[in-house]
């Protein structure tokens, strides 16, 4: 299997969302990512829903398994000192070091950058905390949902007059924390191959996300002007709403910029009024407007009105569920987006694979994630060099565990 | 003295940016690190120019802060690929890039002549990274699509907005910026591949796939437990979870944490020190039951006790308690407070960018590196502004065919 990152080693201290899916990329990509976990004190999303059956155990979460594939697993007890020992031997052996735990956590256990980085000065080592290393609020405990309000994005999300919605998920969690600490990564790797130099790297998880609000943050500053949340609508578009359809919870989304595309929908829809004609007379209706669309496709079923439309050209999609992403998607089945992997306790399951394809490179996921301490004898064995009799002397003494 | 500018951990990485507003915050992500970046737009700029907010609230090619933001650190060119010349031009950059990115729609670049053998034909290490809505083939792949429509068919639209009420879309582009993100990662890897064994890649980058990647837990309960997330805005997503009016505002809690319930008996620690009216009932075991929570009568009696305390406090308040007790606990912060954040006012994240001339206050680096700085290395370019330097910097190939240098405008 040859990846684009094969022959790069991470030693993973991450945990629960962000970290964890930086880390899944790179191993995606072809990293040995070597998954640092306890079970004295596992990963708290091996034990979050959903479970496969509906089963709580420690191997048996979806929401785990996605985040956590093509990964290796060992579990070293650094409560020990032949465990911190055996994680600084294992750190020795990787070019990268991750973790999001609050500042302070990795010192604690005498795996801090300033120590680690002693004689070893390519090491890159990434701490992803929820505001960064220092600063009065460092030590704040946070989540991707607390994330969201701090950073705006809550705050700008819903309708107007109506407490905020935010994305109903812990969405920096998801794209832009691990997005922009996957490229950060990347670009350290680029730096420390031209110059043997290695980094380290803070990144407060509040900042990919405000950088991902740009708009609305500048505009505050230069305007003095506060964005209040606008429910669908866009200055520049209209109609651009979501319609309910045929069905239980059926919606459409519609999107329209120009006149053209006003023309083929309202002759779908059979709204031509000389006064929506123009943009400037559907942006001043646009209440009117959004109330005679959804009177019109009420009865539609939104997968056959999306294949109208856009086959006029008009931006139309189904509001999806997760449901039907999974199952009814003919593009994300095309892409060959979903993944089925044996998984050594679900059985076979579905993941994600990265949004993207490459034509020559491999990428994976290869693996399902991983069950905890799957590879614990391998890796000692493998990667620290030790030797079965010391393997057993050490899983005795409850270092492996 | 000034000190000297480290250099960045992507210096001398030349980078070609022919996308919009599906690709911009790519090349941003080079562009600050170090790289070259040339943003290539056709005579009449590219379509982001036209994007508000505006400086002002008014219009301008300079003036949306989308466009300066996404296009800040980048130098520009103007080439018309209607044009003979400015093909050929194209062609003599795209033989010096280490990385093409840009977000035709499928077949475009190659209809001009530039597909994947021309391109490695005249530069074998050359990453070419394409950002459509749906992918390059696949039978939505010539669909139309804004952000919206791709929220909405990438799962995430369901998933926000009121359990009473309509879907919601996440504020800010958030489908565009998540291609552009995924995009960024992929072109990486790729350039890891390219510099080490001089052999490019294409990518294909899926907006609405990108989207899917923030489903969070959503899929899985899909297939393994066969429920149907949905969204639930204006409610608990369970009792002591969610958003909760204060005084001057509303704050997010999550006194029970996810996946465990350890931020529970802190959380009735503080309700109990504070002598909160009724909060006794919260030290009864039904409370680490999620089942139990997950009911009308526990998010009413949780709202009605908890509820009456935060009503009479202030965000500041309650956040500085949350820090002090380690209970996930944040303000649901406007604009205003986000620029006024003594936390990232410690750490100098908001940085004096320029929109149009004028200083303006921008996001700035979203990752510290210690050896090699985020820097935003000059505002967004005029339309045009760098035609003419290009052609002649040598680092991209100006002592090469002389003809595609009249190409400029």
């Amino acid at each position: 299997m040859s990846g684009p990152l094969d022959g790069i080693r991470i030693a993973d201290f991450t945990w629960i969302g962000a970290g964890s899916y930086t880390t899944k990329m790179l191993a995606d990509l072809g990293a040995d990512v070597i998954k640092i976990e306890s079970s004295i004190h596992p990963d708290s999303l091996r034990l979050s829903a959903p479970f496969k059956d509906g089963k709580r155990g420690i191997d048996n979460s979806g929401y785990f398994a996605d985040r956590n594939s093509s990964k290796r697993s060992i579990t070293l007890n650094l409560k020990t000192a032949d465990g911190v020992a055996l994680a600084r031997k294992l750190i020795a052996c990787c070019d990268i070091v991750a973790n999001n735990f609050t500042p302070g956590t990795m010192e604690k256990l005498g795996l801090g950058y300033d120590t680690l980085r002693q004689g070893r000065e390519d090491l890159i080592f990434i701490a992803m905390s929820t505001h960064g290393s220092e600063g009065p609020e460092a030590k704040t405990v946070g989540y991707g949902l607390t994330i969201g309000a701090l950073t705006g994005l809550h705050a700008l999300s819903g309708l107007p007059g109506r407490e905020p919605a935010g994305t109903g998920t812990n969405y920096p969690d998801h794209i832009p924390n691990p997005g922009h600490a996957a490229f950060a990564l990347l670009a350290a790797l680029r730096h420390r191959r031209r110059t043997g130099r290695g980094q380290r790297i803070d990144m407060a998880q509040t900042e990919p996300m405000i950088a991902m609000l740009a708009p609305a943050i500048m505009r505050q500053a230069a305007n003095g002007i506060a964005t209040e949340p606008a429910g669908n609508r866009d200055p520049a578009a209209a109609p651009h709403n979501v319609y309910r359809c045929r069905g239980h919870d059926r919606w459409i989304a519609i999107s329209v910029p120009g006149d053209a595309e006003w023309a083929a929908l309202a002759g779908v829809l059979g709204l031509a009024r000389p006064e929506w004609a123009t943009f400037a007379g559907r942006k001043s209706d646009e209440d009117a407007l959004d109330d005679a669309i959804a009177a019109a496709v009420a009865e539609r079923d939104a997968g056959a009105l999306m294949a109208e439309l856009q086959a006029l050209g008009v931006a139309a999609g189904v509001v999806q569920t997760a449901k039907d992403v999974l199952l009814d998607d003919p593009q994300l089945a095309h892409l060959g987006h979903w993944r089925r992997l044996p998984h050594k306790v679900m059985g076979e399951v579905t993941f994600n694979a990265l949004p993207f394809r490459f034509t020559r490179a491999s990428i994976g996921p290869h693996a399902a994630s991983p069950l905890i301490g799957e590879h614990t004898a391998e890796i000692c064995r493998d990667v620290l060099g030790l030797d079965d009799t010391r393997i057993e002397a050490l899983a005795a003494a409850d270092v492996l565990k | 003295m000034t000190e000297p500018v480290a250099p960045g951990a992507l210096a001398g990485l030349k980078v070609l940016d022919l996308t919009g507003e599906l690709g911009n915050y790519c090349g941003k992500l080079f562009a600050d690190l170090g790289a070259d970046v040339v943003l290539v737009e056709p005579p009449e700029g590219i379509a982001s120019r036209r994007r508000g907010p505006f400086l002002g609230e008014t219009a301008g090619p300079d003036r949306g802060f989308a466009f300066a933001y996404m296009n800040a650190g980048k130098r520009g060119i103007v080439l018309d690929l209607g044009e003979a010349e400015g093909r050929a031009a194209l062609a003599r950059l795209a033989a010096r890039a280490d990385l093409l990115v840009e977000s035709f729609a499928p077949g475009t670049l190659e209809r001009l002549g530039f597909d994947d053998a021309a391109l490695w034909a005249a530069n074998p290490a050359l990453v070419r990274t394409s950002i459509t809505p749906f992918g390059q083939t696949g039978p939505f792949a010539h669909y139309a699509a804004d952000d919206l429509t791709l929220l909405a068919l990438g799962g995430l639209l369901y998933l926000g907005g009121y359990k009473d009420d309509l879907p919601v879309a996440a504020y800010g582009e958030q489908a565009y910026q998540a291609a552009s993100l995924f995009a960024a990662v992929a072109s990486m890897a790729a350039i890891h591949v390219a510099e080490t064994k001089g052999q490019g890649d294409r990518i294909d980058v899926s907006a609405q796939e990108a989207v899917v990647m923030a489903l969070e837990n959503a899929v899985q309960f899909a297939e393994l437990e066969g429920t149907v997330r949905t969204r639930y805005g204006g409610d608990q997503r369970q009792a002591g979870a969610g958003v909760f009016a204060c005084r001057d505002g509303h704050i997010v809690l999550l006194a029970g944490g996810i996946g465990a319930n350890r931020f529970w008996l802190r959380f009735v620690e503080w309700m109990a020190d504070e002598a909160v009216p009724g909060s006794a009932t919260f030290a009864a075991p039904e409370w680490l039951d999620a089942a139990f929570l997950k009911t009308p009568a526990a998010k009413a009696t949780f709202l009605d006790i908890f509820g009456r305390y935060a009503m009479a406090r202030t965000k500041a308040e309650l956040y500085a308690a949350g820090r002090v007790r380690k209970i996930p606990l944040a303000p649901v912060a406007t604009p205003a407070e986000i620029l006024d954040s003594p936390q990232l006012a410690y750490r100098g994240f908001f940085v004096p960018g320029s929109v149009d001339g004028r200083t303006v206050a921008m996001p700035g680096a979203p990752y510290m590196l210690s050896e090699t700085p985020w820097r935003m290395a000059r505002p967004a370019p005029r339309l045009g502004e760098h035609t003419a330097a290009i052609l002649a910097d040598p680092a991209w190939g100006a002592d090469e065919p002389r003809a595609a240098r009249s190409a400029a405008r």
